[in-house]
């Protein structure tokens, strides 16, 4: 990925920034022009926040070679707030996670970019840290 | 009206010997002889990964001048893992238009330019750059999550799950033209190093390189298309209401006018496999199994030749006969149309009369099919 991309979608990155429709009412991950569901324009940008909860899971050892210092990867399906989105699960063993779980969003490395050595940041997910899983003590 | 009328395929393989070129006019030499044409209006050229590992542009063109089709008119076509069949519906319009007799389509492509971490790379780019392939999916991690939740959701253990490859091999044993040419079984499967953890690596395609050719023609002869369709789908499998569910496979089939009896009748299928859990989403998805019961279906012996359904992939699938990626199409069509002539030298399909086939992109971002029938 490209210098220039990631700069791009920094804010998209880093606070989860996805698309509500107004004329459908649904909201997706990421941001769009139009809704991908009925293809109107009257759409706003929206906080994907809310109650998160794991759907599915895998543990990715065949990753690239950017990515190979951050194998295994935890790849998720997260539900937050009524949305779906594929993420990274942190923070977390393999033997910890269970289906059904609650997780938080957190900002963590995803991978390093090859020739300049930059990093690149996006929300990931972990598991809720007790409490209610709403973050608040 | 539109006809297949020739068909050629190379071998599936680490080909370091041979260059794109080279197995795109052998695959095409193959085809116009079989077909024992002398014009050829335009070449469709069906191609993805090789934009990246070979680099060469406007594919088409160079590929019709090494063919020594001077003058041919030539296009390629792109759309990730379903290529080839888009590279069909290309080729069918022109002939059903009127704008072409005979058209030749070649679908080729190499992934072993480079060490796999390249091809791994590349493959990521078949998923949403700007959704989940931010994000470290490898080539198997949309599939590990998708297999997780369907092993969840239906209660289906993981030994289950791996008949699909182990009948893939054992197809793919008796095709010449496959790369992975031995058997497995479910347990081997089960228990293989993991790519993307429930994915192991026989739960997933060798990386090949090859190339295949069909001559669509408006001349009437054995093998006739019925039809050829497509539909768009969500970007990701996270947009959709059931992940598991392919919503675009299911608008293609229905622009087909099938219904579920109508597939039932199908005597031959050769469907996009790319991982175990694939092949069970496009079964239940097409309706062939209730939702939960595929694998179990398959390891109960439906699909085969000796088990009820419409026999699944007699060529191995993408699982063992291999998955050039943009090629792969073609060789689906290629294989179809020698089950319904009845030439081709592996698994019998005695008697098959109706064959289709299923492509697809990614977990569903597009999906392709195409009909035809023995005359």
């Amino acid at each position: 990925m490209s210098i220039a991309r990631h700069w791009r979608r920094r804010h998209n990155l880093y606070r989860l920034i996805g698309t509500r429709c107004r004329s459908c009412g649904r909201t997706f991950y990421p941001q769009a022009q139009r809704c991908i569901y009925c293809g109107s324009s009257d759409v706003e940008q929206a906080r994907i926040d809310g109650e998160a909860r794991l759907l599915s899971y895998s543990i990715v050892y065949s990753v690239t070679d950017e990515a190979r210092y951050e194998a295994p990867v935890i790849l998720g399906l997260v539900e937050v707030g009524g949305v779906k989105l594929i993420t990274e699960i942190t923070d977390a063993s393999p033997g910890e996670l269970e289906v059904g779980m609650r997780l938080e969003p957190v900002l963590r490395k995803v991978s390093i970019h090859g020739e300049s050595g930059l990093i690149y940041y996006a929300v990931k997910f972990r598991p809720a840290m007790g409490g209610d899983g709403s973050g608040e003590d | 009206m539109a006809w297949i009328s020739g068909v050629g395929m190379v071998r599936i393989n680490r080909h370091y010997q041979k260059g794109l070129r080279d197995l795109a006019v052998e695959a095409a030499s193959q085809a116009l002889r079989d077909a024992g044409v002398d014009g050829i209006d335009y070449v469709v050229v069906a191609s993805s990964s090789s934009y990246r590992q070979v680099g060469q542009l406007d594919l088409a063109s160079y590929t019709s001048s090494y063919l020594g089709l001077r003058g041919a008119r030539s296009l390629a076509v792109e759309a990730g893992e379903a290529s080839g069949l888009a590279g069909l519906l290309t080729a069918y319009s022109l002939v059903a238009s009127g704008a072409a007799e005979t058209v030749l389509l070649v679908g080729v492509d190499k992934l072993t330019e480079y060490n796999s971490g390249e091809a791994y790379d590349m493959i990521e780019g078949l998923y949403d750059v700007e959704g989940e392939g931010f994000y470290n999916i490898g080539h198997a991690g949309v599939a590990g999550l998708l297999m997780r939740l369907y092993m969840h959701e239906y209660g289906v253990d993981r030994l289950t799950m791996s008949y699909w490859p182990a009948v893939m091999h054992a197809n793919a044993k008796q095709n010449p033209y496959a790369m992975l040419r031995f058997a497995v079984t479910p347990e081997k499967v089960a228990s293989a190093m993991p790519l993307a953890d429930p994915v192991t690596l026989l739960d997933s395609y060798p990386l090949g390189d090859g190339a295949a050719a069909v001559v669509v023609t408006r001349r009437p002869g054995q093998v006739r298309i019925v039809g050829v369709e497509t539909a768009t789908g969500l970007p990701s499998p996270a947009h959709r209401d059931d992940p598991l569910y392919l919503e675009s496979v299911a608008e293609a089939v229905s622009r087909l006018g099938l219904s579920r009896e109508d597939l039932e009748g199908i005597d031959v299928m050769e469907i996009h496999d790319s991982f175990t859990i694939t092949a069970y989403m496009i079964l239940e998805t097409l309706g062939l199994s209730d939702k939960g019961r595929a694998a179990k279906d398959l390891a109960e012996g439906k699909y085969t030749v000796e088990g009820d359904g419409p026999v699944m992939n007699p060529s191995g699938g993408l699982k063992a006969r291999g998955h050039p990626i943009g090629a792969t199409g073609v060789y689906q069509l290629a294989e179809v149309t020698m089950y319904l002539r009845g030439d081709f030298p592996g698994v019998k399909t005695n008697g098959a009369r109706r064959g289709m086939v299923i492509s697809m992109n990614a977990m569903g971002s597009s999906a392709y099919t195409a009909l035809l029938q023995a005359e």
